[in-house]
Formats: structure tokens, sequence, C-alpha cells
């Protein structure tokens, strides 16, 4: 393409401007040890990221944890409310919801089993099984399919080779189709765990995974 | 040329910080004027503000167009029963990412604006719903807002004015069906993001009960602008029924895809040759889409003929939605970027009322047995009648979402169909 798109600055582009870190994006004092405390009870750096490190047994809600599961609690009119965001903080320690994950957040916010699968289940972003350390999603729907979304889908899964939803031998990399993730104007759009890379190109696939592979984030 | 791209034909008054990370502390925002305009609101009188905002003129970002000021006007007046106000920062309709750049260049813009609508409408409790995704704009976001209470802008007594306003960022899990205004207030609730049918009204039972408006993100954060200047200022831009500037979401085959923030009126084809720079490669235009993957998609001739307000876009055979252009050039295979986004809804079809359910799962079966050359003539009359039967039948208007694309595009290029229906042939490579 002639008149090639600039990367998107800021912490998405990885390629742009600026290469923020997490910890730049939150705010460094944030990171480490402020958010795990919880911070101002509305601030978002006590919700949840998706991180590398993880483990499937870790204890839920407890030490820092613990804190910010009460924090996430006080921004709400009813206990219900916070289902959510604490879902999401039991994810971010084992990295998937397993059974016994909800069990326990239905017991800590008093709801029936039932009720938070129900609710889990309604929601893509909760990982019902182990995925990869990187969850790779490729945005294919149409601005990013205009632009050759399906090679750069493509691409990661050759480059790690796996089939779409299926993690690498490695543990490392599990790369699904993903739906719009509102960077359309800077396609391809892909999100890793957390952060999102965007005007990714079939080339740029090696250089990204690499980078993954070096810097553990 | 700063941001992404910029170009000489916008007003940016919404987007004036994007690609400016000093925008984001509460410094830069306080000397780039943000919260001047907070104290000016709440030494007003609550009804005033809404007045104001009802004399701009400001239409709803999110889709709808729904005027704001009459929204707001609708919540009751001393019910004694606790107010909210919603935020829809759920931006998922494909072909849309104005929110987002919103949301992490100048947070600080729509805290105020959340703020501000708060105040009119007797609010005591802000909600913005992030989608899940957005995890670099909610950090951004929540940054902010813990910097804005620690400097007494949020909470109680904010400004020594005895107003109380609570501000929380919500983040969602990932389904679409979420940014829909009261399938929003049952995620927030911690249920099933499914939507509930109407009436009763948020104005009247919405997030936990009780009278609630919901705006867009971008329609909020033109409210301080708005208040700050008067109704006149805004009207500057833009036509009668549909007045000052609105973010152009661009994406698809130009030159210079992005964000262009434009007077509204401004014609889709300079859009596209001027301000984007024109077709990639030097192609010819196909089609496009105006407002994202739920509205009809338009041909090139349309296209020049058509001036992008509300009205306008209707004139042309389609709607202007929340702006999203999707543009695509004549390598464009359209029978598969429909089926994409019949795909796309059938994902994210929440499965309450069965011609949805249903109806999205059949139609992009049909469609990929075209793509894939097994199809007939009869097909598409079969996707004609289905998406007749999906369309005002169902508790939101998703389900209608699927129609648009796939009745107009059978309409206007029935050809690329046929030909790969009589010959397997497909026309574009795209
Ligand atoms: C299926 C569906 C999805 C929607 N998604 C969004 C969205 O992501 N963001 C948004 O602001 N509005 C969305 N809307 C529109 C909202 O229901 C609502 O009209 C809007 O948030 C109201 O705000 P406004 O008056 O400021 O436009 C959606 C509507 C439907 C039917
Ligand atoms: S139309 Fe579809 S998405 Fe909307 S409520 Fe019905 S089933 Fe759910
Ligand atoms: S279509 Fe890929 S990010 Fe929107």
């Amino acid at each position: 393409m002639s008149d090639a798109p600039t990367k998107n600055p800021g912490w998405a582009g990885n390629t742009g401007e600026f290469d923020l870190t997490e910890a730049q994006v939150r705010g460094d004092d944030f990171v480490g040890t402020r958010p795990l405390e919880g911070a101002h009870p509305a601030g978002a750096p006590s919700y949840a990221f998706m991180r590398a490190e993880r483990d499937p047994e870790a204890p839920l809600f407890e030490g820092p944890y613990q804190t910010r599961f009460e924090k996430l609690l006080t921004r709400y009119p009813e206990k219900r409310a916070a289902l959510l965001p604490v879902l999401a903080l039991a994810q971010e320690v084992r990295g998937h919801l397993s059974p016994e994950s909800m069990a326990r957040v239905a017991e800590l916010l008093e709801l029936p089993d039932a009720y938070v699968r129900g609710v889990a289940t309604f929601y893509t972003m909760y990982n019902k099984r182990e995925v990869g350390r990187f969850l790779v999603q490729v945005c294919t729907n149409i601005s990013c399919n205009l632009c050759g979304a399906d090679d750069v889908l493509a691409a990661f899964l050759r480059a790690t080779d796996t089939e779409p939803g299926e993690t690498s031998a490695d543990g490392d990399f599990t790369v699904v189709e993903a739906e719009c993730l509102a960077a359309c104007g800077f396609p391809t759009c892909v999100q890793i765990n957390s952060r999102y890379y965007e005007n990714v190109s079939p080339e740029d696939v090696p250089a990204i995974l690499e980078r993954i592979r070096e810097r553990g984030e | 040329m700063a941001y992404p791209y910029t170009s000489e034909h916008e007003v940016r008054v919404l987007s004036e910080h994007f690609g400016d990370p000093t925008a984001r502390t509460l410094e830069g925002a306080r000397a780039k004027g943000r919260y001047e305009t907070l104290r000016k609101a709440f030494e007003m009188d609550r009804d005033d503000v809404i007045e104001v905002v009802k004399a701009s003129g400001l239409r709803g970002r999110g889709g709808a167009g729904f005027p704001t000021g009459v929204k707001w006007s609708f919540m009751p007046k001393d019910d004694g029963k606790p107010h909210y106000l919603l935020c829809n920062a759920d931006e998922s309709e494909p072909g849309t990412f104005k929110d987002r750049e919103l949301i992490r260049w100048d947070p600080h813009q729509l805290i105020e604006g959340c703020l501000i609508a708060a105040y009119a409408i007797r609010a005591q409790h802000v909600y913005i719903y992030c989608r899940g995704e957005f995890f670099e704009a909610s950090a951004i976001l929540g940054r902010a807002v813990e910097e804005a209470y620690e400097a007494g802008l949020i909470g109680r007594d904010i400004l020594g004015s005895g107003v109380e306003i609570d501000l929380t960022v919500h983040i969602g899990a990932g389904a679409y069906i979420c940014g829909e205004e009261t399938g929003l207030m049952n995620s927030l609730e911690g249920r099933r993001g499914q939507p509930r049918v109407k009436p009763p009204f948020p104005a009247a039972v919405g997030a936990f009960g009780k009278p609630t408006t919901i705006n867009n993100v971008e329609t909020l954060a033109a409210v301080p602008h708005i208040v700050e200047h008067g109704a006149e200022w805004y009207r500057q831009w833009g036509t009668e029924k549909s007045p000052g500037t609105k973010l152009f979401c661009v994406s698809g085959h130009v030159k210079r895809p992005g964000n262009y923030e434009l007077p509204l009126g401004f014609p889709l084809q300079t859009l596209i040759d001027e301000v984007c720079g024109g077709i990639r490669d030097g192609n010819a235009l196909k089609a496009v889409i105006p407002g994202g993957s739920s509205v009809p998609i338009m041909n090139a001739e349309e296209v020049a003929a058509c001036s992008l307000d509300y009205e306008g876009v209707v004139a042309c055979g389609s709607m202007l939605g929340c702006a999203s252009v999707i543009v695509m050039d004549e390598t464009t295979d359209i029978v598969k970027q429909v089926r994409r986004v019949a795909y796309f809804y059938a994902h994210e079809s929440c499965g309450q009322c069965t011609p949805c359910r249903e109806g999205t799962t059949w139609v992009t079966k049909i469609l990929q047995r075209i793509e894939d050359g097994r199809g007939t003539e009869e097909d598409l009359d079969t996707l004609v009648e289905v998406t007749d039967q999906m369309t005002g039948t169902t508790i939101c208007v998703l389900s209608d979402s699927v129609a648009a694309p796939v009745q107009s595009s059978i309409t206007k290029f029935r050809d690329e169909y046929l030909a790969l229906i009589r010959r397997g042939e497909r026309v574009g490579a795209a």
C-alpha cells in the first residue's frame, strides 16, 4: 500500500512513537504494590488485567486480592453488581474460570452457583478453560477484513503452529479470531493479553511474537 | 501532520488533544481549561443546563441520534429517589473507533461532561461502562478519575458547591449486546447483558430499578463545550436538524483512515477524496457503509450525492448511525463482507428472541453457502424473506441490524450474488 497508515501512537502502538509499558499506562506508582492495595475505591487500578504469569491452583481473593475485592463491593448499591469485575479478578489470578472458581465467587457474593455460571458463560472474555500464557485475538471483522485480517490470522496460526483456539505445544500461545476491537481505522488490530497491537500485517507477526517472549507482556 | 492523520477540513472541538498525551494528567487537562465549565454549570439552575443542551440541538452519538436535552428532560424531578447517569463506552459496532480515542486522549473532558450531565439530571452516581477489551483506555480513565477525586472534583461537595456526585468506571466482559442501553443496565447489575422490554423506559425504571439516563461517550464529551460557549456557538456548525461537529471514523480502503472531526452535513465524497486522500492504489470506489455495520450499504452513485447529517444519509438510502464510514473499493467481495457481518450478529445475538437467534444463524449459513458457490437464486428470495421476518419483531434492534446490510446488498449488488450463484465466480478478492 503506497500511503501506508501510520501506527496509532499510544500504549497500543507497539511500533509507534511511544512504547509504553503497562506500568506507564496505569501510572508507575499504580503498578506493583499500589494497584494491589487498591488505591482509591473509584480508581480502575484495582481492576483486573490479563497477565501471562498465573496459576490455576492459586488461592483466590487472598492478601492484596482480598482488598481489591472489598474495594469493588463498595462501588455498587448491590453486591451482585460486583460480579463481572470479581470474575475478572479471579481470572487474573488463575488464567481461566474453572467451575470451582465460579463456585467460590458465588459463595462470596451470595449468589446461586448456577446463576454465576449462567452469567460467566454469557461473556466472551471469561476463559472457560485454560489458554496459553498469551491469548492472541485477531480481529477479522469487516474493517480489518477489508485490509487483510484473514492473512494476519493465518500468519499467527502458522508462526505458532496451532489451529484456532488450540494452545501451542510450549503453552505460550492460543490464537483465536475476535470480533471488532474498536480500532478499525488501524487495521489489522490484534489484542494480545491486555495490549492492542495495531496496523499489524502478516510480516509483523514474527517480530511481535519474539517481542512478547522477550518482554513477557 | 499529527495524530495519525488530520485534515484542514476538520473542526477539532472534541478531538483537539488527540495525539497529545499531556491532556491525560489532571494538571495538563486543567492547563487546557478542563473543569472550568463545571464550576459555571454548578452555578446554573439544573433545568437551565438542560435547556442549553436542548437548544444546541445536540443529538445522541451512540447511533440513534435522539436529542440529548430532550432525553434529559424525561428524568423525574424531586422524586426523592437516587438517579443514575450511565455513560456508554461499550463501543463495539464494527467500524466504530472514536470513544476509545476520546477516553484515552482526553479522559478529563469526558469526566467533566459526565459531571455536568449528572448535575442536570439530578444523578448522584455516574457509571462509565467500558467494554472489557479497553484495558488501556479504562486504566487511563481510572487514573484520571482517581486524580479528580483527590482534587475534589468528584465526590462530596465538588468545588465547594455542595453538589455530591460519585463516578465509577465499570468494566464489561466482552459482549456487543451490552452496548444496547437496557442490556448495559443488566450487565452493570451483574446479570447477563440481555436487553429489557420497553416500556418501562430507563428514565422511569433504569439501572438498579431507579430513574436512569444513558448517553454515549461522544455525546457527553460535547456537553462541556456547549455549556461553556452556548447553543448558538454550537449551531455555527452542521445543519438545522443536525447541528454541531461529529467524529467520523473512516476505515477500509482509503489512503488515510482514522478519526476526523467534521461539521455535520459534510459531503461524503469529499471526506473520502480529500480528507482521507482518496481510495488506495488509485482504485475505484465500489461501496460505503456510512454508519457502522448495521446500516444499509450505499453504492458509488449514492455516495456522490450524500451529505453526512442524519437526514442527508437517510435521503441517500442509509443511516448515519455512529458515523463509522467503511469504504470499499472495486476489489471488495461484497458477499464475503456481508457474510462476515452477518456472522458477527449471529455470534452476538443474546438469544432471547427467536427471530433473532434463529434468523441470524440461518442468514449466515445461507450467505456462506452462496459464498462457497453452492447457492441458488431462490436463496436470495429466502434471505429477503427471513430478514423481513427479523425486522420489527424483537426486543432490541440487533435483529433489524442484519436485515439492513443483507437486503441493501442484495438490491444494490445483486450481480455479485448472481455471479457467485451462476458461475461460482467471486467478483473481488478482498
Ligand atoms: C445492538 C445495539 C448495540 C449498541 N451499541 C452501542 C455502543 O456500543 N455504544 C453506544 O454508545 N451506543 C450503543 N447502542 C445505542 C444505545 O442503545 C443507546 O441508544 C445510546 O447509548 C444512547 O446514547 P446517546 O443518546 O448519547 O446516543 C447500541 C444499540 C443497539 C441496539
Ligand atoms: S433482538 Fe436479538 S440481541 Fe436483541 S434482545 Fe432479541 S435476541 Fe437479544
Ligand atoms: S473491524 Fe477490526 S477493530 Fe473494528
